[in-house]
């Protein structure tokens, strides 16, 4: 790698001049930022436990104790109490197990970042290797994997991570070597990162074939280099690039699915959270308490929002004329 | 030509086998299914249970169930759901044309509004209104339509529906030959929503496109001949874009069309194929999961065979394998 | 699925009383002219989804029983009409009600004559033995629980292709006759469940599932098409002629409609815009929706107190609730109140702390589990009382034991799961939830294999039958171990609270009244053992729209839809 710092360093400070771009990391960066902080958040201002479930609490507004669920004044029903606007408690209100949305915002987009974070690394890896080995080798190998991703390829993402989810959901994968609990973070993120590797792995393939034909790999093959060598000297660092590229879109697009599958209700599992099922459990209470779906909302869009410039950014600053874009970016929002 | 198509059929065929497979499997190996079981009503005799196994063949050994199973899915077509008992076929059938209505009309407007935030972006670059167009298709991008449509429905459906939206009807689908308004009415914000984030995609793709053959020497040409900005940008320029655009409208649609609109229709309670899916696994009804998901794939597959046809007839040199 | 229950004799008199009225002019009905003025125009009603088979003999939920009762017809049918709605027996297809002979075994009825199916052909004594037949042919789901009474019924069940009922249903003249194996305090009531609806003759021996053209039925409907996807239409009877108002009265809607695939909050406004009359009662109106209705449609919706449970099965054969004390600390330690929260609030729910619920045969309040019990815990449920959970905990050693919360994966049960998790932790438990698909948690907690050690379930009568709840849902005989059919989800099995059931369910034929004493015992011997944590009764919200009239209520079919007016 230490030939390729060169043109990184040129591309960090290409990046650095880029106004947009540094605004979306800074954006970005605030935000995780702040659900790094949640649990200070929930224990030092809100005093509350975002994952204990109490509809019979109270609290104190303007000297009164109130009930955190409310009954209608007025005919059937039970609310739970609206924003307060006091970041001391209930900023935005209760849901309706009683707690405190605000704090429980700041705990999902943990799970939200981790969950597309490692997806998207897992597809990334995954999808690496496949196109390396499929690429650099070809013969049976590449037509087996190549056979077997089309498997994958031939179902609408959403629908095959929707399908999966829905049956794993309800138990566990056992992958031979690890078996994932239901109800475990690491089922999310190990569907939609398999869901994606077709997407990555045959545009990877189609540069490793045309990067194994030009000169400077020829001449090394010609040389009698070993293919390790070869792979890691030669070709690597020109797919790394590619990687680069498109890793901060990979990660909008995993965020994208995982709140899809979050709202579907087979995504993260309660009592844990994620902006998907904020949106799913204001969904019920759309009418009299809309905050609680649309905040969740707002902050998925802006993560995206922000990495998506980011991603832009990064392309334009290192590679101006990429050829490899993820053809369905954002798929899975539809 | 004909190799290549036979070659790729067969692998079509592959392709759906594996799949339906897979889903067949990975159904039987979740805990907790069991169809007697949920076709036998609330408090069933162990006895009738072990009756309605043997009925529907759920003692039989996997391969022989498989079989069983897809012989009635696709040569005797009398497949029945587990759930309600109806046959499974006219319900997919019943499904498609909702999904078709609503991502035809839905293609229709991003294609139209794509290409026009495209071209407008490209030719105003250096002006603001290129970024300010881009942010929009950014925003739009990053919005998950379930979210909106959420968002949508409470300001047409609730805050809004005895003042602006009073003209709406609830959500829901009416068959265009029922009543074509109201068919209208009730897709037109289905189609808005569904819409928003593909303008953005293809806004942004077919900028780049254009930006992109502005360099090309059969432009600098065209240009060089005296043709106007106009001419050059629609004659050229954009019909060089427009081939890889039409390639992504071809995967897109296809996804679309086998079910990937899933989530919009649930937002809207359109009975389409993804509505179908979805309340069909939930209820773990394997039947019309299998039928669905096969047709899903086989939209998908051919939507990629039509692609890498136009492919291969646009340039013979890659031609896939 | 309810009726509250006579005495046989009582029965038997009032069955001759109201029907001897009826041939005497029906002094129960409507001023004539009132009632055609409302004849006329379709019913429509919304549901989330179809729900099973349109055969009446498989079909097992309230869904199709609703529409089911006015288009077939059985022996004896709840009252339909009138003072007893919904819990009173009368004669259907039947003159009148019998008294048994043979010390309770044997039931001879006589079959009205000139009453036509849908289908043209007329009802002939033959058919019933036919139709029971039909029963074990096509698997119904009680055919084995409920009709396996009938002298011959166990050869039927173990091979119902050859099904013959010859010694258990004696036809002569117009007169039919059963005997049964032993003596069924519950027979009358079985007879009235759409499962043993008279049918056509030529109607096939297997189920219809959706093809409606082949079957056919007495009542004043018929369903004219059924497409699972889309709707249900049951059209009118053309050879129906009203012979009783209160078996099976003529209804007013010309066409009953049920619709499917709305979402239940767009099924609220279609009904506010008077696009359909009323959304399924099941169907449970969303929180988000309940306070604007009330507020604003008052007289649209309807409240009705069910006899129904919800309730934690707590595991008593695996640890940590294989022991007494732990069992009870939950008890004592659940707030029902947060219960009733996550249902709806406390104008949709009723707390409770043992098995019956309120108004049921045999209930007699009771509830030690509780913060201040009343005298001998014959009170209501006022507060909990953690304190002593956690002592509770602490004698029985349980602490820190691991424990799976298993509800169904809507939104209320997961709420409810949730609330429980959160008090488990709190109890010292290390609690974890798994939510599951609804159609696979029922199956799925019933099981012994899966080793669910808390899971969350209800119950809604199918009877007014004290045994319908304790038998059923806790007696020995219910659980069965590693089956998806095992009702007893809490495997409790106390031998001794076992025998006194049996003492009840005998004494139940010859004398109700002891009985129901008797059943009151076993429920608080059972609630002092604590197999479950007991939630709460629910109510039913039922939303119509602006134009129905004469909305009736019957606990055993909910809303009687061909009596509503729609003009």
């Amino acid at each position: 790698m230490a030939l390729a710092a060169g043109p990184w360093r040129t591309a960090a400070s290409r990046l650095r001049r880029d106004r947009i771009a540094l605004a979306a990391g800074v954006l970005l960066a605030l935000i995780v930022i702040a659900c790094l902080l949640a649990p200070v958040y929930a224990d030092h201002i809100a005093h509350t436990d975002p994952f204990s479930a109490d509809p019979s609490a109270t609290t104190v507004v303007d000297g009164q104790e109130v009930p955190v669920m409310q009954p209608a004044k007025v005919g059937l029903g039970v609310y739970p109490i609206g924003p307060t606007w006091d970041p001391g408690h209930y900023l935005l209100g209760a849901d309706e197990n009683g707690r405190d949305v605000a704090a429980r915002l700041l705990y999902a987009g943990r799970n939200t970042l981790l969950i597309s974070v490692a997806a998207a690394a897992l597809a990334s890896v995954v999808a690496l290797v496949i196109g390396l080995v499929t690429g650099f080798f070809g013969g049976l190998i590449d037509t087996l994997l190549t056979r077997l991703l089309d498997v994958v390829w031939a179902f609408p993402v959403l629908l095959l991570a929707i399908s999966l989810s829905a049956v794993l959901f309800n138990s566990k994968l056992d992958l031979g070597v690890i078996t994932i609990e239901s109800g475990s973070l690491l089922l999310p993120i190990v569907i939609i990162g398999a869901v994606y590797v077709p997407y990555i792995a045959r545009p990877i393939r189609g540069e490793v074939l045309s990067l194994r034909e030009k000169e400077f790999v020829e001449a090394g093959i010609a040389q009698g280099a070993g293919d390790l060598r070869l792979i890691v000297r030669e070709i690597l660092p020109n797919v790394i690039t590619s990687m680069v590229v498109f890793f901060p879109l990979m990660v909008a697009t995993a965020m994208l699915l995982e709140s899809a599958l979050s709202y579907l209700g087979i995504g993260v599992r309660a009592p844990d959270a994620s902006w998907g099922t904020i949106i799913q459990d204001g969904t019920g209470l759309l009418r009299n308490r809309p905050l609680i779906a649309i905040v969740p909302g707002i902050l998925i869009a802006l993560s995206v929002m922000s990495l998506n410039v980011l991603g832009d950014g990064v392309r334009d600053a290192l590679d101006p004329r990429a050829r490899l874009r993820i053809r369905d970016a954002s798929e899975a929002a539809r | 030509m004909i190799r290549f198509l036979v070659r790729r059929l067969i692998g079509t065929a592959a392709v759906l086998f594996a799949v339906s497979v897979l889903v067949f499997l990975i159904f039987f190996k979740t805990p907790g299914v069991d169809p007697a079981r949920q076709m036998a009503g609330r408090n069933p005799n162990p006895e009738t249970i072990a009756q309605i196994r043997k009925d529907f063949g759920l003692d039989k050994s996997l391969p022989e169930q498989y079989v069983t199973l897809m012989n009635r899915l696709v040569i005797k077509r009398d497949l029945i759901s587990y759930s309600d008992r109806g046959r499974v076929l006219p319900r997919v059938v019943d499904a498609i044309p909702v999904t078709l209505s609503l991502v035809v009309g839905a293609a229709i407007i991003w294609v139209v509004f794509g290409i026009a935030m495209g071209l407008a972006a490209a030719t105003s670059r250096g002006t603001p209104l290129d970024p300010v167009l881009m942010i929009l298709g950014m925003i739009g991008i990053s919005m998950p339509v379930f979210w909106l449509g959420n968002v949508v429905n409470l300001v047409t459906q609730e805050r809004l529906h005895d003042s602006v939206f009073s003209w709406l009807p609830g959500l829901g689908y009416t068959p265009f030959l029922d009543s074509p308004s109201t068919w209208f009415l009730h897709l037109l914000f289905p189609w808005i929503t569904l819409a928003i984030s593909y303008i953005g995609l293809y806004g942004r793709v077919l900028r780049a496109n254009l930006i992109e053959v502005e360099n090309e020497d059969f432009v600098r040409t065209a240009r060089a001949k005296g043709l106007t900005e106009r001419r050059v940008l629609i004659r050229h320029s954009l019909r060089t874009s427009m081939i890889s655009f039409v390639s992504l409208f071809g995967l897109d649609f296809g996804a679309l069309a086998g079910g990937a609109a899933l989530l919009a229709e649930q937002v809207f309670g359109l009975p389409g194929i993804g509505k179908l899916t979805y309340v069909s696994l939930t209820r773990f009804d394997l039947p019309v999961v299998m039928a669905i998901v096969l047709y899903g794939a086989f939209f998908v597959v051919f939507a990629n065979l039509i692609v890498d046809l136009v492919y291969a007839r646009l340039d013979p040199r890659i031609r896939p394998a | 699925m309810p009726k509250f229950r006579f005495r046989f004799a009582l029965l038997a008199a009032l069955g001759a009383l109201i029907a001897g009225a009826l041939t005497a002019g029906g002094a129960l009905s409507h001023p004539a002219a009132r009632a055609a003025s409302h004849r006329g125009g379709t019913f429509t009603m919304l549901a989330k989804s179809a729900a099973d088979t349109a055969d009446p003999m498989v079909d097992y939920t309230l869904q199709y029983w609703q529409l089911n009762q006015a288009t077939y017809d059985g022996l004896t049918a709840y009252s339909k009409t009138g003072p007893g709605l919904g819990a009173e027996l009368v004669p259907d297809l039947a003159v009148a009600i019998p008294k048994p002979g043979g010390g309770g075994k044997t039931w001879t009825f006589e079959i009205r004559k000139g009453i036509r199916y849908s289908t043209g052909a007329t009802l002939k004594p033959a058919d019933v033995k036919q139709s029971f037949e039909r029963i074990f042919k096509v698997k119904g789901p009680t055919a084995g629980s409920f009709y396996i009474v009938i002298k011959g019924a166990d050869a039927c069940l173990k091979k119902p292709a050859t099904c013959d009922l010859s010694a258990g249903i004696k036809v002569k003249g117009q007169k039919v006759t059963f005997t049964l194996t032993r003596p069924d305090p519950e027979f009358l009531d079985k007879l009235a469940l759409p499962h043993a609806s008279i049918l056509p003759p030529t109607t096939p021996d297997k189920d219809i599932a959706t093809d409606v053209s082949k079957i056919g039925g007495t009542g004043a409907y018929y369903w004219a098409s059924y497409n699972p996807t889309k709707s249900i239409v049951l059209k009118r009877n053309k050879y129906f002629k009203q012979w009783s108002k209160l078996a099976q009265p003529d209804g007013y809607p010309d066409q009953i409609v049920q619709k499917f695939g709305l979402e239940v909050s767009d099924e609220v406004t279609a009904v506010i815009n008077g696009e359909a009359d009323e959304v399924f009662a099941a169907d449970t109106i969303p929180p988000d929706r309940l306070n604007e209705i009330s507020t604003k449609y008052p007289k649209q919706l309807h409240v009705q107190q069910l006899t129904a449970d919800w309730y934690w099965a707590l595991n008593t054969n695996i640890p940590p609730f294989n022991n007494l004390k732990a069992r009870q600390a939950v008890n004592f330690a659940f707030d029902r109140n947060a219960a009733v929260t996550n249902f709806g609030g406390p104008q949709l729910a009723t707390p409770t702390c043992q098995v019956l619920p309120a108004g049921f045969p045999g209930y007699e309040q009771y509830c030690p589990y509780t913060k201040n019990p009343a005298q001998g815990g014959r009170g209501p449920w006022t507060g909990a009382d953690f304190a002593k959970a956690k002592k509770l905990v602490d004698e029985s050693g349980t602490k820190g034991a691991a424990v799976d919360v298993v509800p169904a994966n809507d939104e209320v049960q997961k709420n409810m799961g949730q609330y429980m998790q959160t008090l488990l932790t709190k109890l010292g438990y290390k609690a974890t939830l798994k939510p599951l698909e609804a159609g696979l948690q029922y199956p799925f907690v019933q099981n012994s294999k899966n080793k669910v050690e808390v899971g969350l379930s209800q119950w809604y009568q199918d009877y007014p039958a004290a045994s319908d709840f304790l038998n059923v849902l806790t007696g020995c005989a219910s659980f069965v171990p590693n089956s998806n059919a095992s009702p007893n989800i809490a495997g409790f099995c106390d031998k001794q609270i076992d025998a006194k059931m049996q003492k009840a369910l005998k004494l139940g034929i010859t004398d109700q009244t002891a009985a129901n004493k008797l059943w009151a015992q076993v429920d608080r011997d059972v609630t002092d053992q604590a197999p479950w944590v007991p939630m709460f009764n629910p109510k039913l919200t039922d939303f119509v729209s602006k134009r129905v009239g004469n909305y009736t209520f019957s606990k055993q079919y909910y809303f009687i839809v061909d009596q509503a007016w729609v003009q």
